[in-house]
């Protein structure tokens, strides 16, 4: 093989060596979600999580947010890119339990209720 | 460099090698900084710390606005009250709800102390507005018998965050420490924020009664100074003293095993959150007051007994 030739080579190595480790690091990132102060962040925010029962699955609690199952991993969120089918059936049987932790709004304190109006129909 | 087919001479073999060695290296650091860039985006989305305020402010359905509400209103308990509240929501199995349930009600029990100091803290300030004057001897005492009995509420759940503990799956451990972390975040975003200049009307008490209340800016801006100036007179909650706390309960209880008389922080973190709480609700109600017109107080005056007569932890009890 001579010079330029080699040279052609090395540089098409190198650029699919970068192209595949971009692909790779785009898809590994793909269901990580993290904390953010964003209004519109995915994750479920706090005060759903303190205020929505979970589905066990996995060995995790999974909530319902946004059109995704969410669950922690470490110190932020992931989520299922694709609906595991235990989850949904658990979702289409019923929608998850929320609380309302002040009777005075409209709703009896206990025990949670089944609701239409969770955020898990967002999207 | 030679052409195609030449023959090349020592010295361009060096050049040669040289410029191969070069672009490797280049091509070997975009791909380390690509990696790193990708590992860096990655980690800083899953384990990025969390930060004091989250969405939660964000959210607008019922459940999420009523938690709120609570957190501006009911401190008594501290993280024990985040603790028992975070039961309601855990998910557990039919064979698991009696012992849960009776756990929870042990939790609410240890809290009563607190629970009837803070009752009588909104009842003084309620009287306070219907006369349009507040005792301060009255105020003060009653802050002080909620700070003085805040303290013994994790002594008094050791046994059941214990028993708590053996109940419950590791998935559930995990998902309760979760749901104590979100408590305390909310509790943070609804408490506090009215001496932020730059937040000072996008959350808690001032912001919510200013819709519940109808206040005027007018209304708002004779508040806001005031009531900065007053809460400069309480000692400053350090947040990072109760997170302490938390994510020791959290780390504990996450592990096989547990125990929670280990924890020597809990009734410290109890008695700061709970006195801080007290003495700002007292003085956002006590600012507010003078610059209310009477309709207004009134309306204020039975939101605090509504709150006084509500028990989170009826339900077991009743």
């Amino acid at each position: 093989m001579n010079g330029a030739a080699r040279m052609g080579l090395l540089r098409r190595t190198t650029y699919a060596a970068i192209l595949a480790s971009a692909i790779v690091a785009t898809t590994a990132c793909e269901v990580g979600v993290g904390y953010s102060n964003g209004y519109d962040s995915d994750y479920p925010p706090d005060a759903y999580i303190g205020t929505t029962e979970p589905i066990y699955f996995e060995g995790r609690a999974n909530y319902w947010y946004g059109g995704r199952w969410y669950y922690r991993n470490g110190g932020g969120w992931n989520h299922y890119d694709r609906e595991p089918p235990a989850l949904y059936q658990r979702r289409v049987q019923a929608p998850p339990m929320r609380r309302n932790f002040e009777p005075s709004r409209g709703r009896a304190a206990a025990p949670p209720a089944r609701t239409g109006g969770w955020r898990g129909d967002r999207r | 460099m030679g052409y195609p087919g030449e023959q090349a001479s020592p010295n361009e073999r060096i050049l040669r090698d040289l410029m191969i060695s070069q672009a490797r290296a280049i091509g070997i650091r975009a791909v380390v900084l690509l990696g790193m860039g990708a590992a860096a985006g990655c980690g800083g989305s899953s384990a990025s710390a969390r930060p004091t305020v989250t969405a939660a402010s964000a959210v607008g359905d019922e459940e999420s606005a009523s938690l709120m509400e609570h957190h501006r209103y009911h401190h008594h308990g501290g993280v024990t009250l985040f603790i028992a509240m975070s039961l309601d929501t855990l998910g557990v199995s039919p064979e698991q709800r009696d012992a849960v349930e009776e756990i929870r009600a042990r939790l609410y029990h240890a809290m009563e102390p607190a629970r009837a100091a803070y009752r009588n803290l909104l009842d003084v300030l309620a009287d306070g507005l219907d006369a349009a004057s507040f005792d301060a001897t009255k105020v003060n005492a009653a802050i002080a018998q909620v700070a003085n009995v805040s303290g013994g509420a994790h002594d008094a759940s050791t046994s059941a965050l214990n028993n708590l503990h053996a109940a419950l799956t590791p998935p559930q451990r995990a998902a309760l420490a979760d749901k104590v972390v979100a408590h305390w975040a909310v509790w943070q975003s609804e408490n506090g924020s009215e001496t932020d200049s730059t937040n000072a009307v996008e959350r808690g008490h001032l912001a919510t009664l200013t819709t519940e209340l109808g206040l005027t800016p007018e209304q708002i801006e004779k508040i806001r100074g005031p009531l900065a100036d007053r809460m400069r007179g309480v000692p400053r909650l350090d947040p990072q003293q109760i997170e302490a706390h938390v994510r020791a309960f959290c780390d504990a209880f996450r592990g096989e095993t547990f125990d929670a008389r280990t924890l020597a922080t809990g009734n410290a973190a109890n008695v700061r959150l709970v006195s801080w709480g007290a003495a700002h609700l007292a003085h956002v109600v006590e600012t507010m007051s003078p610059v209310l017109e009477p309709g207004q107080r009134a309306t204020l005056a039975r939101k605090l007994r509504e709150h006084a007569t509500h028990d989170p932890g009826a339900r077991e009890r009743s």
